[in-house]
């Protein structure tokens, strides 16, 4: 009766999950105070030897001669997708993990505690990217969140963090119920809890003699999954908890927890579910265009950075779900090059957020970036890539995936759809030049926001001259070495895959999910 | 199409269209390099502008006209999972759009240095060069798309960064307003190929000349395709309605952005409506000409109206390329030959006299530090020279016949008047109306007595009769002689028509009978 | 409908059965019995002692520590029994699977013992 395991497919939960419990057992057994930067340096190692594994069985399942295979009776299904999304886990941990230490000693958070729970959540995300099962699903979820909610409570000293970490607590609790019941409905309605086992019902029409409990399944775990991807209307918990939240987690929340949770979601629905596309596509279609417009305009009016990227990661979540809902193979891909993408720029952006901040966490007024560009031009330049790569615009990895996402609509013929999120898309394009024009184009202490400055008179004064060669009284800000790699990494990514695109491509392409074929 | 397909020249340098593209693109990598403060900064970026200009020099007189199709063509696969390559190549349509740039750039860099941030300043110009350039090459319409995009960037920096008068602002406009109007844009880039490669039964592929030859598309689906690409032509030409972030950004932008919005950025749409509007589009830009033809004359009017009303002299020659912009957009959707041969004359014509209009504007504000119509005056007594080469150009801009407006000019109304008798006509009465409130600026500023600091103006220093003297020998050649560029230009333009008749015979849809084809 | 959702119908009945029942006897209850509403009759009853201060109290988070201890002991009781009466057809897997799982839940206890949350100051 005991299944077979086959170890390698549960490395990087091994090195992730196992690592994390030998360093609180360590932490726990040992008396003396281990260095601050010990934890860290673990973790990190940990990761790599995770994105290793992860690696390692990117070229197992793509060999051809190989391919997908599953584990554990079934329940862990190891395919391109699988593995694409773990890789963004991995990285999203990793790289939080390497700028953490900035906060670690600046805020005092307990280095140790990070660490594990960072690795701990990145071995949910990992289990969730790869489960075949709505229990091991299920599992993964709350592993992941779990320990995504200690995180954003790890500010301790701070009220914010403390209010960030509970509301994400009990409404993610929330969700995780709705999840649960919409599962159980399922399981009902299927007759197994096993996703090959779910599809192949449903093919073979097991819904239709319980239809409404289908339907009520389908709802559910939308909603759970929803609010777990931030997707309007169950977005509310995000701006406070981005907010509240130290960076590195909320980096990593937004990279991590996202692509874990869009995981679930894509696997679920573009896979399992495929067969009664036509029941939930619409519903995901309308959420789509509500978290697109909502996102970008409750950015426009937000004045506050992490407030103001929180929305935009709210955007970003609406076109990930216009790739859900063309609900094939195309938009599975795009929407996999998408999370792989805003990865990226979420961590690079969050990074620089974080030694923007004298806190790790807390808010942020817009007006702490003004004139950036004379004070630190290489982060103001690496934040400007970053943003305009969130606006889509050409030669970042942002416009291939915006590209994608559109085309996967287009090619379902959801003109609408496609239409709408690029009108969203333009809004929320203001949002970052907000951002741009504070860092370029604004001198620190002058009036506000571009917009608001419409002074009536000044006309003709000529601006350009007065300004020559002032300088700014405040110092440039200070960026540790750890923190400008990650900026660094993240602008280089962005940029050189954005002029270079065909491997982005090509990798997300081949990530296929094992039920979809490929 | 073995006629088009066939590439009309021989390639003794086939790379050269990427080269072309490329220069300013390594020019701008040269110069994030240099020292912030070096003296060198104006001279090397001029230097790889003069560069391209050589090139695009080489091949407009290397160029032969052959059949009208694509020569120095370059097909280079970029995503072949998408289907997008690499494509350039140039015709007698683009081949002078490209000319343009290649002259407007170094003669804006050399013309006016800002005051801070040289070095950010030049390499934006660089890549401004480089997004322009390709727009006009580009022959995949993701490619096209990319550059017509990318061209935002260095724009929004321009203006934000170096501008006069409420300059963020005015940046943040023409950022959003072109955005929205390329944001349909690529959903209908997207359509047209997914369509395409559905109808033809042929893997997704971007290549414009594949999918405007087949024209497989169903007439609705076109028709809308059509649409989603003219908002994002139509915002950047403007059209009448949406061109209120024209002025602002021409006004409050530094000479060399004025320079280069208005000579060659307004060019970006009007070219696209010829390139992805009637080229690729045939049957929809039939049905939407009477629509578009309207929209040019509302512009041509309106334009007019709104520049006799203007107290500043930048605001008015912005106002005033709305009115010319409305000429082009006439004389493409004549869908004849004159039409549009007259209608790219113009838009070759339009970037000459109005680069050196906000150059002369952009100069004299350099030493009144006013653009006001009402505090100058009076200046030709102190700047005879700056006054004579104002009076050349405005001239040119009215469309004095010898000068180079008036072939554009009379090549337009004739081309609509054949084709669209009604629309001809209102837009005749805009020709005058320019000459109207362009005289009447210039006599206020130039004539009359000189008072105060008026009286002692400096007069163009030799640098910038440099700068201005090849504009003018322009202005005068294309007036006198504008054979070259019209023997360059007819047989691609030819093409097209042949293309839009087999595709969208003139008598079809209309009762107005056509003479269009009469006479190459 | 089908079967599984028909059994819920019975469910369903009682609920509203349970509902009419509550509604019923409130209704029949406001109707008979007699209302003489006084100030002291309105007071909150602490078990004869008169209330004092504000509604709003804190407790401390001890208590809540100590809840989250119980549940997770609860939650391990709840794997385990299941576990316990299957245990032949489980094996040495499901024994090496329950020995990770208690020593998982012995490391959280462990770490709060070492982080002194149960030390009772």
């Amino acid at each position: 009766m005991s299944p077979s395991v086959d170890w390698a497919a549960l490395l990087p939960q091994i090195f992730l999950g196992g690592g994390s419990l030998v360093m609180l057992t360590l932490g726990t057994l040992v008396r003396k105070r281990a260095p601050w930067w010990l934890p860290n340096v673990l973790g990190i190692g940990l990761t790599l030897a995770a994105f290793g594994s992860v690696v390692w069985q990117w070229v197992r399942v793509q060999d051809p001669s190989r391919g997908a295979f599953s584990t554990i009776a079934g329940t862990v299904q190891i395919d391109g997708f699988a593995v694409f999304l773990s890789g963004v886990v991995v990285i999203a941990a990793l790289l939080a993990l390497v700028f953490a230490p900035f906060s670690i000693r600046r805020a005092g958070l307990p280095p140790e505690e990070f660490s594990v729970l960072l690795l701990l959540s990145a071995a949910g995300g990992v289990t969730l990217a790869s489960a075949n099962d709505l229990i091991v699903l299920f599992l993964g979820l709350e592993v992941l969140s779990i320990a995504a909610y200690v995180l954003a409570a790890l500010d301790l000293r701070r009220a914010g963090s403390q209010e960030a970490g509970l509301k994400y607590f009990v409404l993610g609790a929330f969700a995780s119920a709705f999840f649960l019941y919409g599962a159980a409905l399922i399981y009902g309605a299927a007759g197994s809890t096993k996703l090959d086992s779910v599809a192949a019902a449903l093919a073979a029409g097991a819904g239709s003699n319980a239809r409404g409990m289908l339907l009520a399944g389908f709802a559910l775990l939308l909603v759970g999954l929803f609010f777990k991807v931030a997707a309007v209307p169950f977005h509310a918990w995000t701006p406070d908890v981005y907010e509240g939240a130290p960076s590195p987690a909320v980096a990593y929340m937004a990279a991590g927890v996202k692509a874990a949770g869009f995981a679930a979601l894509l696997r679920l629905f573009a896979g399992t579910f495929s067969a009664s596309s036509a029941d939930w596509r619409p519903a995901v279609a309308v959420v789509a265009v509500i978290t697109v417009l909502a996102g970008s305009a409750l950015g426009v009016i937000s004045g506050d950075v992490r407030r103001l990227l929180a929305y935009s990661s709210i955007g970003h979540a609406g076109f990930i779900l216009v790739g859900l809902e063309s609900a094939g193979a195309n938009g599975t891909s795009a929407s996999l090059l998408y999370l792989g993408v805003y990865a990226f720029m979420a961590l690079g952006s969050f990074a620089v957020v974080m030694v923007m901040g004298r806190d790790a966490s807390g808010s942020q007024p817009l007006a702490a970036y003004d004139g950036l560009a004379r004070r630190s031009p290489w982060l103001a330049l690496g934040f400007t890539l970053l943003l305009l790569a969130q606006a889509g615009l050409p030669f970042t990895t942002g416009f291939w995936a915006k590209f994608e996402v559109i085309g996967a609509a287009v090619q379902s013929r959801t003109y609408w759809l496609a239409a709408v999120s690029m009108l969203g898309a333009v809004v929320a394009a203001f949002v970052y030049l907000r951002l741009v024009v504070r860092m370029y184009l604004v001198r620190p202490g002058a009036d506000g926001d571009a917009l608001a400055s419409q002074k009536s008179g000044v006309g003709l004064a000529d601006d350009s001259r007065s300004g020559d060669e002032d300088s700014d009284s405040r110092p440039p800000v200070a960026v540790p070495r750890s923190v400008g790699f990650v900026v660094a990494v993240c602008a280089a990514v962005t940029l050189f895959f954005g002029v270079w695109p065909a491997p982005l491509l090509n990798l997300a392409g081949d990530a296929t999910l094992a039920v979809l074929g490929g | 199409m073995d006629v088009v397909l066939a590439a009309a020249s021989t390639p003794d340098f086939p790379a050269v269209l990427v080269a072309v593209v490329l220069t300013p693109l390594v020019g701008a990598v040269v110069l994030a390099v240099l020292p912030r403060r070096s003296s060198m900064l104006q001279p090397v970026a001029a230097l790889f502008m003069l560069a391209a200009a050589a090139l695009v020099a080489w091949v407009v007189v290397d160029y032969t006209a052959g059949a009208g199709g694509f020569a120095y063509l370059i097909d280079q696969s970029w995503v072949s999972r998408i289907g997008f390559s690499w494509k350039l190549g140039v015709d007698g349509i683009s081949l002078f759009m490209l000319a343009l740039t290649a002259l407007l750039f170094p003669l804006a860099t050399l013309a006016a240095s800002p005051s801070r941030d040289r070095k950010s300043y030049f390499v934006w110009l660089l890549i401004l060069e480089f997004g322009c350039l390709g727009v006009f090459l580009a022959l995949d319409l993701l490619l096209f798309f990319l550059f017509f995009e990318v061209v935002l960037v260095p724009m929004y920096f321009l203006i934000g960064q170096w501008g006069h008068g409420n300059a963020r602002r005015s940046a943040v406009k023409f950022f959003l307003f072109t955005m929205f109007g390329s944001a349909l844009m690529l959903v209908g880039v997207l359509a047209t190929a997914f369509l395409h490669s559905a109808a033809a039964g042929v893997p997704l592929t971007f290549d414009l000349v594949t999918i405007a030859e087949s024209q497989v598309i169903s007439a609705s689906a076109a028709r809308w395709a059509f649409l989603a690409f003219a908002l994002g032509f139509a915002v950047k030409v403007p059209l009448a309605g949406l061109h209120t972030w024209l002025p602002d950004a021409h006004t409050d932008a530094p000479t060399a952005g004025s320079v280069i919005l208005a000579g060659v950025l307004l060019k970006l749409g009007t070219y696209g409506f010829v390139r992805f509007g009637l080229y690729l589009f045939p049957e929809a830009s039939r049905f939407f000409a009477p629509l578009m033809l309207t929209f040019g004359v509302v512009g041509i009017v309106y334009g007019a109206a709104v520049a006799a009303m203007q107290r500043d002299l930048k605001r008015l020659i912005a106002y005033s390329s709305v009115a010319h912009l409305g000429f082009i957009v006439l004389g493409i959707f004549a869908l004849n030959v004159e039409g549009l041969s007259g209608g790219l004359l113009q838009m070759v014509n339009h970037g000459i006299t109005t680069g050196a209009l906000f150059l002369l504007v952009g100069w004299l504000y350099e030493r009144r530090h006013t653009r006001e119509i009402s505090e100058l005056g009076g200046l030709a007594r102190p700047a005879p020279i700056m006054a004579a080469v104002f009076l050349l150009v405005t001239l040119a801009s009215v469309g004095l016949p010898g000068l180079n407006g008036f072939v554009g000019e009379f090549l337009v109304l004739l081309g609509a008047f054949s084709s669209h008798r009604w629309w001809a006509v209102a837009a005749t009465v805009g020709v005058i109306l320019a000459a109207v409130y362009l005289l009447w600026a210039f006599g206020r500023v130039f004539w009359g007595r000189a008072t105060g600091e008026n009286a002692k103006l400096p007069d163009l220093s030799w640098r910038e009769r440099l700068v201005v003297a090849p504009l003018l020998a322009l202005i005068l050649f294309l007036g006198i002689y504008p054979r070259p560029v019209l023997d360059r230009m007819e047989p691609s333009v030819e093409h097209l028509v042949q293309h839009l008749e087999e595709h969208a015979p003139s008598g079809a849809d209309s009762a107005r009978p056509s003479v269009g084809q009469a006479s190459p | 409908m089908s079967d599984f959702l028909r059994s819920y119908l019975t469910v369903g009945i009682f609920a509203l059965l349970a509902v009419i029942m509550v509604a019923l006897m409130l209704t029949l209850a406001s109707v008979l019995r007699p209302e003489r509403p006084q100030k002291q009759k309105y007071i909150s009853y602490e078990s004869g002692v008169d209330p004092v201060g504000e509604g709003w109290s804190q407790s401390r988070l001890r208590y809540y520590l100590f809840g989250l201890l119980f549940v997770m002991f609860d939650v391990e009781a709840v794997f385990i029994f299941p576990w316990a009466t299957r245990l032949e057809t489980y094996g040495v897997f499901g024994l090496v699977e329950m020995a990770i799982f208690i020593f998982i839940l012995a490391l959280g206890l462990f770490y709060a013992w070492r982080k002194r949350v149960l030390q009772w100051v």
